[in-house]
């Protein structure tokens, strides 16, 4: 199943968030509508953690940050090897972690070659 | 109107591995010493507050205000925890301050710890990845290092800061805590050991890429306690008592990903307008700094937008020793989180506790010249929460 | 039998040529300098010495590493363990942590202890590279067996070091489960873990030759 990332973008200023919120941290409107953030980024900064959180099996684990062409910005895991800023990215709907033994789906960034 | 605020007592213990004390062990020394450095009857004391973050999650008590002051005989005294992250302390000092300025208390007593070295190291690192957000942060693993580590890389591009510069900030605490019997670290690091020799690879490993094992904080227990009074008691003891001209609090986007610009701690700017704007100074009457460098590249940080150095000029002053105790404007010289330990609710208490060891001179050897106006900001989150403070002392 | 032929099925000594280590000197973070040697039998006692104090001591597992090299040690210098040998690594003339193997054979090395006397100085870290070097580079077996007691040898041992577990083995540690460095993942690694600076100036390495056995860390 693709699963679309939903956004939110402000009525008054126009800017762009995702997760979702309800008012918009810029302006401090609370007119807020849905809306598709993308499927290409650009990465602006990232990490390679070595101190993991328990219900992560990755070592190192991968983060960064992405903006987007309607200006979100998003955190997430990284998939890919070949890292740099200003790389293209994607984001795909997967596993991110357990917590307390459940899983938890979330959007990871795999870059576009 | 409001009262003038005056700290006539300070007190803590030293921060590291206390093994033999718990909590409110650690509360209570800290708190004696401040009552003792005040020289007043305790039961003036009318309010009692205690910044501790993690006092529920890892030492399995709670309401612990109300407890200590059961410790101390300070009962009937008001009591209330203050949580506010790491800037617990500041909270607390913060609330302290308008209690005595508003006229209703006229003698507060304050004082954080936190007892953390008997618990797991990743049971510390999640509980304190849960200020972060949970969805568009914590839940994808996000930890407090990862955020320093991204905040660091944006900041290396946009400023040309260096690993070289992170690595000086904690040679530099860590030889200040040398001076200062209290500091958890009191060992001295070398750029050579952490940074320049091949050896650093081992010696300095990395934590969150770029950021290392030298680049944070350990994790510490202790207590720092200050006794905050109105004029009325204060000029009874002291000629010239080390006043709070100012405070100021702002938070910010929690999310670093959603701020406009994220290399930029607007928190930690309005704080300190609204710090230097109550107490009608200037950031070029500072003579001492205490900042909150959970992460090496946050003193650098918080030394431009606490308004001392342009934006990006920060590691170009701490390279040219500006902010070296023997500098022209001298930062953390108790070690820092870095050195002197973050045991998260005191912090913002010990930062207070040194500026005011500093104006009064009873710093020792890390004593600052002639000091007489201090400034410190309490770092809650990573930057959505910030406390600022300005001390003076007449001289 | 007398006793005279006991003794001679009884002792344990170098089965296979033994080869020398080179000294070398390490940077620590405090910008002091370590000192890595080999020592000779004739220091055992010495290091005993150090080392006793240890034996109360259940704080990260030193009362057990403590007891384990103890009687490694004295096995080595009464003649009844077969090819150990043991580095020490000497800061301003005190020993600052002691670390030993055992050569099985050609191919294989057993990995036995490293304990820091020194902390907070990645003393420990540095020796356990030293004497792998040793095995890999100047024994050149093909692999080491290594476990842990304590759960910070295991975070630097086993995950530091990518270590390959071999379920199928038993560490001669009581039977502990065991994990391998090849010699491939050593020469992978060495670049990133494998220091120092050969050889020694004269003056420092014959501080080392003296050295003090001081207070451990932990024992104070």
């Amino acid at each position: 199943m693709m699963q679309k990332m939903i956004g939110v973008i402000c009525n008054e200023c126009k800017k762009v968030y995702y997760p979702k919120r309800s008012c918009c941290p810029n302006c401090k409107d609370i007119q807020l509508k849905e809306v598709e953030i993308g499927n290409t980024c650009t990465l602006i900064t990232y990490t390679e953690l070595w101190a993991v959180p328990k219900g992560i099996d990755k070592l190192p684990l991968t983060l960064g940050i992405f903006e987007f062409e309607n200006g979100a910005r998003v955190l997430g895991q990284i998939i890919s090897k070949k890292i740099e800023i200003g790389m293209k990215f994607q984001p795909l709907w997967s596993k991110i972690r357990k917590i307390n033994g459940k899983e938890i789906y979330g959007f990871i960034f795999e870059s576009i070659s | 109107m409001i009262r003038e605020v005056n700290i006539i007592g300070c007190g803590m213990t030293k921060f590291g591995n206390r093994s033999n004390e718990g909590l409110i062990d650690l509360l209570k020394e800290a708190s004696i010493n401040a009552i003792k450095d005040a020289g007043i009857n305790h039961q003036l004391i009318q309010a009692v507050y205690v910044s501790s973050m993690l006092s529920g999650e890892l030492t399995n008590q709670t309401a612990i205000a109300s407890a200590l002051c059961d410790e101390l005989c300070l009962v009937p005294a008001a009591a209330d925890r203050i949580e506010n992250g790491p800037a617990s302390g500041g909270s607390a000092i913060k609330n302290a301050f308008l209690a005595i300025a508003s006229g209703v208390y006229d003698a507060i007593l304050v004082v954080g710890g936190e007892k953390m070295r008997n618990s797991p190291g990743d049971k510390i690192t999640d509980l304190l990845a849960t200020m972060t957000h949970p969805t568009a942060e914590y839940i994808h693993g996000v930890t407090m290092p990862s955020l320093a580590a991204m905040f660091t890389r944006l900041y290396m591009t946009k400023y040309g800061v260096e690993r070289k510069h992170l690595a000086m900030v904690a040679v530099k605490n860590h030889e200040n805590a040398l001076k200062n019997p209290y500091a958890h670290l009191q060992r001295r690091v070398t750029l050579e050991g952490i940074f320049f020799s091949r050896e650093a690879e081992v010696n300095n490993p990395l934590i969150a890429e770029p950021l290392r094992l030298y680049d944070m904080c350990p994790i510490s227990d202790g207590a720092a306690s200050i006794l905050v009074c109105s004029n009325k008691i204060a000029n009874k003891l002291l000629d010239s008592p080390v006043k709070i001209a100012g405070f100021g609090q702002a938070t910010d986007i929690q999310a670093v990903s959603q701020r406009s610009d994220p290399t930029e701690l607007k928190a930690v700017r309005l704080s300190a307008d609204q710090a230097f704007k109550m107490a009608k100074m200037k950031r070029e009457d500072i003579d001492v700094v205490e900042l909150h460098d959970a992460f090496t590249i946050l003193e650098i940080a918080e030394s431009e937008n606490a308004g001392f150095f342009k934006r990006g000029t920060g590691h170009i002053a701490l390279e040219e020793g500006i902010t070296a105790l023997d500098g022209k404007l001298p930062i953390n010289p108790s070690g820092g989180l870095k050195a002197r330990g973050h045991p998260v609710g005191a912090t913002g208490v010990a930062q207070v506790v040194e500026l005011a060891w500093q104006l009064k001179e009873e710093a020792g050897e890390r004593q600052v010249q002639g000091a007489q106006k201090a400034y410190c900001c309490n770092f809650g989150g990573f930057g959505n929460n910030v406390v600022s403070f300005v001390l003076r002392r007449d001289q | 039998m007398t006793t005279e032929n006991v003794e001679s099925i009884l002792r344990l000594d170098w089965t296979i040529p033994k080869k020398d280590y080179s000294a070398k000197i390490i940077i620590l973070p405090t910008g002091e300098k370590m000192v890595i040697r080999e020592i000779s039998r004739k220091e055992v006692p010495q290091l005993l010495d150090t080392i006793r104090p240890l034996l109360t001591i259940s704080k990260d597992y030193y009362d057990i590493v403590s007891a384990r090299v103890y009687a490694e040690l004295l096995g080595w210098y009464r003649y009844r363990v077969r090819n150990e040998y043991c580095l020490v690594g000497i800061v301003n003339g005190e020993l600052a942590g002691i670390v030993n193997n055992r050569i099985f054979n050609d191919k294989l090395c057993i990995s036995l202890h490293t304990i820091a006397l020194k902390r907070g100085a990645r003393v420990g870290a540095h020796l356990f590279a030293a004497k792998q070097e040793h095995a890999i580079e100047n024994y050149k077996v093909d692999e080491i067996f290594v476990t842990a007691e304590s759960p910070i040898g295991f975070k630097r041992w086993m995950v530091e070091w990518g270590l390959e577990a071999r379920p199928n083995v038993q560490h001669e540690l009581g039977g502990a489960n065991a994990y391998a460095l090849t010699k491939e993942s050593y020469f992978e690694k060495k670049n990133k873990k494998v220091f120092g600076e050969r050889p020694v100036p004269k003056e420092e390495l014959q501080k080392s030759m003296n050295f003090k056995t001081v207070i451990p860390d932990v024992a104070r």
